[in-house]
């Protein structure tokens, strides 16, 4: 069994207590539900366990490696929520494409969650309401070129948030 | 081209980055950065990151949803009862085996607790690529076959011509090569290759295309 496997009961909670809020905050994220989000997560760690000695910390890390279970579990839950006569109207089969995009919303979100709140608070301001710098400048009483310094500063800080979370082995 | 008026004009590549910057700015901007390449490097990373935002929603940015704390117990209570119930099986056997020698026995054993449970009744896996860069697409179908794996390859939003080398992975992270081809603009959709290794035995898919090389957990992980 290579080292870092995930064997017992005790390095399950430890990885519990390290991914679970990120993998959790992702399944709601890509499921739109509270307990199919919580089922994710529980059947994550049950398979996460069974396989835990194929668990290689060399290949990847070990966060990857739950991400990837996970993803997995996330589309046979979807499967078998768009099976159900009453959700699948549209009739649509869940492919790895909703996934990705999902995962990818997941990650700007948390990366925008990890940033500074006044850098932050400029990109929300500027970008997503789409209000002049000038405006969110006098709301914030500082100067106009503060807005921008901080719109600069906010994006190269949300780069390193999303390396952080992406490439972290 | 000094570091310090940079700066100044750094301040504005957030702004520019997003389309907000000025008219006049901008123009004065773009001459900046035609005689700039570090400052035309970071704009181009700046960019990479100013297209993402659209995908983002803004309601999610302030809380972080936190699973219920009775859930840790919960994903406990379901791996005890899974381990109790191995144990079981395990008893059972050992009794209907009691005849048998030890070699079988342990084989037997072997075969139901050393491989996962679920993962080898999947003919064929999916493998998904993550957190690759904008625009870029990569998966892959792994078959298991008498002579090792057979590898459906699927590459999207390279430049026409990009070589692509493909590898897996097998215990241990020993590497093995499955061969290589062209990513082709309105080509072939996927490309069809193999690799002498079992698809039991591979424990991650990778591919160098072009200069950067992406790898993907497989087997247990994509259970």
């Amino acid at each position: 069994m290579p080292p870092g496997a995930l064997s017992g009961e005790r390095d399950v909670r430890e990885a519990y207590a390290a991914h679970a809020g990120e993998l959790y905050g992702f399944a709601l994220r890509s499921l739109g539900d509270v307990g199919l989000a919580e089922e994710a997560v529980q059947e994550t760690f049950l398979r996460a366990w069974r396989a835990g000695a194929r668990f290689d910390p060399q290949i990847g890390s070990l966060r990857t490696w739950l991400f990837a279970i996970l993803r997995n579990v996330v589309i046979d839950l979807g499967r078998a929520r768009a099976s159900r006569p009453t959700v699948a109207e549209g009739g649509i089969e869940p492919t790895v494409e909703p996934f990705e995009e999902a995962l990818l919303s997941w990650q700007v979100e948390e990366a925008m969650r990890r940033i500074g709140e006044q850098h932050r608070r400029v990109l929300v301001e500027t970008y997503y309401r789409g209000r002049p710098y000038a405006e969110v400048a006098a709301e914030l009483g500082v100067p106009e070129g503060t807005v921008k310094s901080r719109v600069y500063y906010g994006l190269r800080a949300l780069r390193v948030a999303l390396e952080e979370i992406g490439y972290d082995d | 081209m000094t570091t310090e008026r940079c700066r100044e004009w750094r301040e504005w590549l957030g702004a520019h980055a997003l389309g907000q910057l000025p008219e006049e700015e901008r123009v004065a901007l773009e001459a900046h950065l035609e005689g700039c390449p570090e400052c035309r490097a970071e704009l181009e990373a700046l960019a990479g990151v100013a297209q993402l935002l659209p995908l983002a929603d803004p309601q999610h940015f302030n809380t972080a949803p936190a699973p219920p704390a009775s859930l840790a117990d919960r994903v406990a209570a379901t791996i005890r009862a899974e381990r109790r119930s191995q144990r079981r099986r395990r008893w059972r056997l050992g009794f209907a085996l009691s005849g048998a020698t030890a070699a079988v026995a342990t084989a037997a054993l072997l075969a139901i607790f050393v491989l996962p449970g679920g993962s080898s009744s999947t003919p064929e896996q999916r493998i998904a690529f993550r957190l690759l860069p904008p625009g870029l697409q990569i998966s892959a179908t792994l078959e298991p076959h008498a002579f090792g794996t057979e590898i459906h390859m699927y590459v999207k939003g390279a430049p026409s011509g990009t070589l692509c080398r493909v590898f897996v992975r097998g215990p241990g992270g020993v590497r093995q090569s499955a061969g290589s081809f062209r990513y082709r603009w309105g080509g072939d959709s996927d490309a069809v290759l193999s690799a002498a290794l079992d698809l039991s035995r591979t424990r991650a898919i990778g591919v160098r295309v072009g200069k950067r090389t992406f790898v993907a957990p497989v087997g247990s992980a994509n259970a």
